[in-house]
């Protein structure tokens, strides 16, 4: 997807919120452009959700702006925003059964909006495009409980439902009422395993078919990698990296990053000289980075990229001090002349035995090293 | 920085009422306060009363405080209140002991069975005053064969009992419900017998419960008239019967203004203080 | 908890049956019969008791106790909703000074503060002494009106609407009002869609509260109605004072009627008594 001929759809110019001595989000600026499923990625506390909370109304931000279709949207309150959004535990209303839920956001507009959004002949009389509003509204939310694979729930009521579908209800509730743009807040937390991997690919399908801007908060780095086209790595309420999950996955631009997303090893070096780097007492042949001459500089290797080789082709030998069973591969931890690296490998290895490693230059990745870190 | 226009709310099809709002939400203050008068109006009332040195309840003539002085030298009144300080207190002691072990018993059961017995649990406190009074003195009457002289302090605190229980009962079982399920379990697992266990480790969480339920119990049977009019014995009179024997034969003291004046503001220090002690223990923890 | 202290309930089972559920079987009764207070001695069965109820000055107390219980009612629920709903929106830090203010009024005995509310709807009383003698000359002589005793009613009573409101109230989740403004909804629409319903159950336990007492009671009305005004709890006190035992048990059958109206309500709506309190 080329993001550059895109639309912007939001941008957050020096977003900046405070709650009593702490701030939480720090002079926040980011665009988000039409139709992108779009991931604030990060810890608790980070500004991920307060983010989210802003852009959808529910918390005002201290200074900066929030721009939705080049529009200034500060003071607006959430029910003027093209916006719906998924709350973490659902919100879903106890005193209405499914159907009402997933149909309260339509049932409760005024006529005029109604006709726009279906776009009725206004020159029609109150009797004949009310019955018509009525069937249409029918309509949408059998649709989207369709949508949502929830056919059939129509009369249940809320506390006779699962956690997976009262999630499925919200999401519902939410896209019936066709925004612009809809909000995610770590909606898949409450569910288990198998049941969140179902629904992140659902949802990613969702999102195509519909053609909708979503905003996903989560802490969660494999269901971002999993579903998003951009994911934005928040900490303490700044952004540490923005892109797509193969560029932050492969290029991390900071410890931070690099270990919040997958595992990784990360070695301090030096970059010699053009496509040339040694750590370890080693060199080794890189490329793609340039940095000054005998710069220090933070050494990253996934544990996945590392080759198991005979000892005698090694560049690297470590003893393996710890080995588990991860069903799809074994990690192993190799001390290397002191240095613990975390190797991912598909045969086993005993605890004790020697190892002999070596990796390809273009899976060596540079960091510039950071003071503060 | 920006410069782009800023969104209205006409443009979404909403009217703007934030002026209204406001003005709302000043007017809702004024209203409340208000109304909050309008509760203390009579108290107010009683404690001008009370260091009036007429005895006029039409006319003030200047500032006094002997009534509060010789609040215990009235006899009628003086035992009066004894009689009422002594019951209440000994009415809510038992009430917050029983009520909490109660409540205890409750919870144990079942949800459905639960349900039931709090039904029942409902009946003193939903039924009006005078037919409580009126079936706990029938009940009372009944057992006059086997007790003649059961009217009386007894029956009074048994009364008492009978209607404060289920305000305990209340306060204290929604704090049951409130605590981890494992608490009770952690502590026989450490070695601690049933009873003990109760003692030390689920009351003190359920403390803030039993205090409230202790507050409200000794509300009602302090405050209470219908029911302890017609369950008292001849003689042993509380203040709320005092209180209306005199107004009958108009020869109210205002000393007795005086004492509820200055329970008022005892039960207000008592508050006050109570959530000071819960401040300093937040700071301490 | 434990199963072993189920056994601390039993006694209590058997308490509330003796002292709540067989008096009801007295009265019930009583009712039938004439007798002396509660000598059995000259007793005999009989109907009189009910020709008694059909009487004009029965019925109209009766009717009168519906009116003031319903109009004090509703104008505690309108009051007390909006006392409530504003302390609820409020951001008080402290709920429990709060509610402390709200029942602190109760401490104070209830005939002392009935029979100054009486003093101050009399044209002289200590107030407007007071005032004039600031210069302030206003007098209102209500006493023994209607509205005098619906006013008497409403100012005792009001606490027991707000609180159980309140209660319920502090029990939403603030997560679906944000889900109502998310979806189009004004503050004005949320209100009632959302808060509204989901605070019935403590609508429904206030207004049992405020109406039980209201209809039973007997010392405000006649504190403040000054005899003119006689309600059900009246007649009643006056029966078992006259010792006719019998027409007072079978008065208090029919406002029995009334509480286990009332209390099957509040099993349907408030199983585990939360906003009793």
């Amino acid at each position: 997807m080329h993001l550059v001929d895109k639309k912007v759809i939001i941008e957050l110019s020096h977003l900046t919120k405070q709650f009593d001595d702490e701030i939480v989000v720090n002079d926040l600026n980011l665009k988000i452009y039409e139709n992108e499923f779009i991931t604030l990625l990060g810890p608790s506390g980070c500004g991920k959700t307060t983010t989210l909370r802003m852009i959808g109304g529910f918390e005002k931000a201290n200074t900066g702006d929030i721009i939705i279709n080049g529009k200034i949207f500060n003071e607006l309150p959430p029910y003027a925003r093209p916006i719906n959004t998924v709350f973490q535990r659902y919100a879903l209303f106890p005193h209405l059964n499914v159907y009402e839920n997933v149909a309260f956001g339509l049932k409760n507009r005024n006529d005029q909006y109604l006709k726009t959004f279906y776009q009725i002949d206004p020159t029609l009389e109150k009797k004949v495009y009310k019955d018509i509003l009525d069937r249409k509204i029918d309509e949408s939310v059998v649709e989207a409980l369709k949508l949502v694979k929830l056919t059939g729930f129509e009369q249940r009521k809320i506390n006779q439902i699962s956690g997976g579908q009262a999630q499925r209800v919200a999401l519902a509730r939410a896209i019936v009422n066709r925004p612009q743009i809809l909000l995610l807040d770590e909606p898949l937390a409450a569910l288990d395993l198998k049941l969140r991997q179902n629904m992140q690919y659902e949802l990613k399908e969702m999102q195509k078919k519909l053609g909708i801007t979503f905003i996903f908060v989560t802490h969660d780095q494999e269901e971002a990698m999993t579903m998003s086209d951009r994911i934005v790595v928040m900490k303490d309420g700044l952004v540490q990296q923005m892109g797509t999950p193969k560029h932050i996955y492969n290029e991390p631009v900071n410890r931070y990053v690099a270990n919040f997303i997958g595992e990784s090893n990360i070695i301090p070096g030096v970059y010699l000289k053009k496509d040339l780097v040694q750590f370890m007492g080693v060199k080794f042949e890189c490329t793609g980075y340039t940095f000054d001459n005998n710069e220090a500089v933070d050494v990253v290797i996934r544990p996945e990229d590392f080759d198991v080789v005979p000892l005698d082709q090694a560049k690297l030998v470590g003893q393996v001090t710890n080995s588990i069973f991860k069903g799809v591969h074994n990690e192993l931890t190799l001390n290397a002349d002191g240095i613990e690296l975390f190797v991912n490998t598909y045969e086993n290895y005993e605890v004790g035995d020697a190892i002999g490693l070596k990796v390809d230059p273009y899976e060596i990745h540079l960091m510039k090293v950071q003071k503060d870190e | 920085m920006t410069n782009y226009p800023h969104a209205t709310l006409q443009e979404y099809g909403y009217k703007d009422y934030r002026i209204l709002q406001k003005i709302y939400k000043v007017l809702s203050v004024v209203a409340v306060i208000l109304i909050v008068l309008m509760l203390y109006i009579s108290i107010i009332v009683l404690a001008i009363q009370s260091v009036n040195s007429s005895v006029s309840v039409t006319n003030f003539d200047s500032f006094t405080l002997k009534w509060y002085a010789e609040m215990f030298s009235v006899r009628s009144l003086a035992t009066a209140i004894k009689n009422t300080v002594i019951t209440s207190i000994v009415a809510t002691l038992l009430a917050t002991i029983l009520g909490t072990l109660i409540a205890v018993g409750i919870y144990s059961y079942a949800k459905k069975t639960r349900q039931k017995i709090m039904l029942l649990n409902n009946i003193p406190l939903l039924n009006a005053d005078i037919v409580t009074g009126v079936s706990l003195m029938l009940v009372f009457s009944l057992l006059l064969p086997i007790f003649p002289y059961i009217f009386g302090p007894t029956t009074l605190i048994m009364a008492h009992l009978f209607f404060t229980l289920p305000y305990v009962i209340l306060s204290v079982l929604p704090k049951l419900k409130e605590t981890d399920p494992n608490l009770m379990d952690a502590a026989l697992d450490l070695g601690v017998k049933p009873y003990k266990a109760l003692l030390k480790v689920i009351v003190p969480a359920i403390m803030a419960g039993i205090f409230s339920g202790m507050l409200l119990a000794f509300t009602m049977s302090v405050d209470d008239f219908v029911i302890s009019y017609f369950t008292t014995g001849n003689g042993f009179d509380n203040l709320s019967i005092w209180v209306y024997g005199s107004i009958g034969r108009r020869s109210l003291t205002p000393s007795v203004y005086a004492f509820s004046t200055l329970l008022t503001l005892m039960t207000l220090a008592i508050m006050i203080l109570y959530q000071f002690l819960m401040k300093r223990g937040k700071k301490h923890a | 908890m434990n199963k072993e202290f189920k056994v601390l309930a039993k006694p209590y089972i058997a308490w509330l049956f003796i002292l709540a559920i067989l008096p009801i079987f007295v009265m019930l009764i009583l009712s039938f019969m004439f007798s002396e207070g509660l000598s059995f001695g000259e007793s005999y069965f009989t109907f009189d008791q009910f020709a008694l109820l059909g009487e004009d000055s029965t019925l109209s107390a009766f009717g009168n106790s519906m009116m003031y219980a319903t109009l004090t009612t509703v104008i505690s629920l309108v009051l007390g909703y909006f006392v409530a709903y504003n302390v609820f929106k409020s951001k008080f830090k402290n709920k429990f000074i709060v509610l402390t203010i709200f029942i602190l009024p109760m401490w104070s005995n209830l005939l002392l503060r009935t029979e100054a509310l009486g003093n101050l709807m009399e044209h002289n009383n200590i107030m407007t002494d007071l005032l004039s003698q600031m210069g302030i000359g206003l007098s209102i002589g209500i006493k023994g009106s209607p509205l005098a005793v619906i006013i008497g009613l409403v100012f005792t009573y009001l606490p027991f609407m707000i609180l159980p409101v309140y209660t319920a109230l502090e029990k939403i989740d603030y997560s679906l009002e944000e889900a109502a403004l998310d979806l189009g909804l004004t503050n004005m629409q949320k209100f009632w869609k959302v808060i509204f319903s989901l605070s019935l159950k403590g609508v429904a336990t206030g207004s049992i509260m405020v109406f039980l007492p209201s209809m039973s009671g007997f010392a405000i009305p006649e504190i403040l109605g000054a005899g003119n005004i006689l309600l059900i709890g009246n007649v009643i006190e006056q029966s078992f004072r006259n010792m006719d035992y019998n027409f007072g048990a079978l008065l208090s059958i029919v406002i029995l009627i009334f509480i286990i109206g009332a209390l099957y309500v509040v099993s349907k709506v408030d199983k585990e008594g939360e906003t009793l309190l």
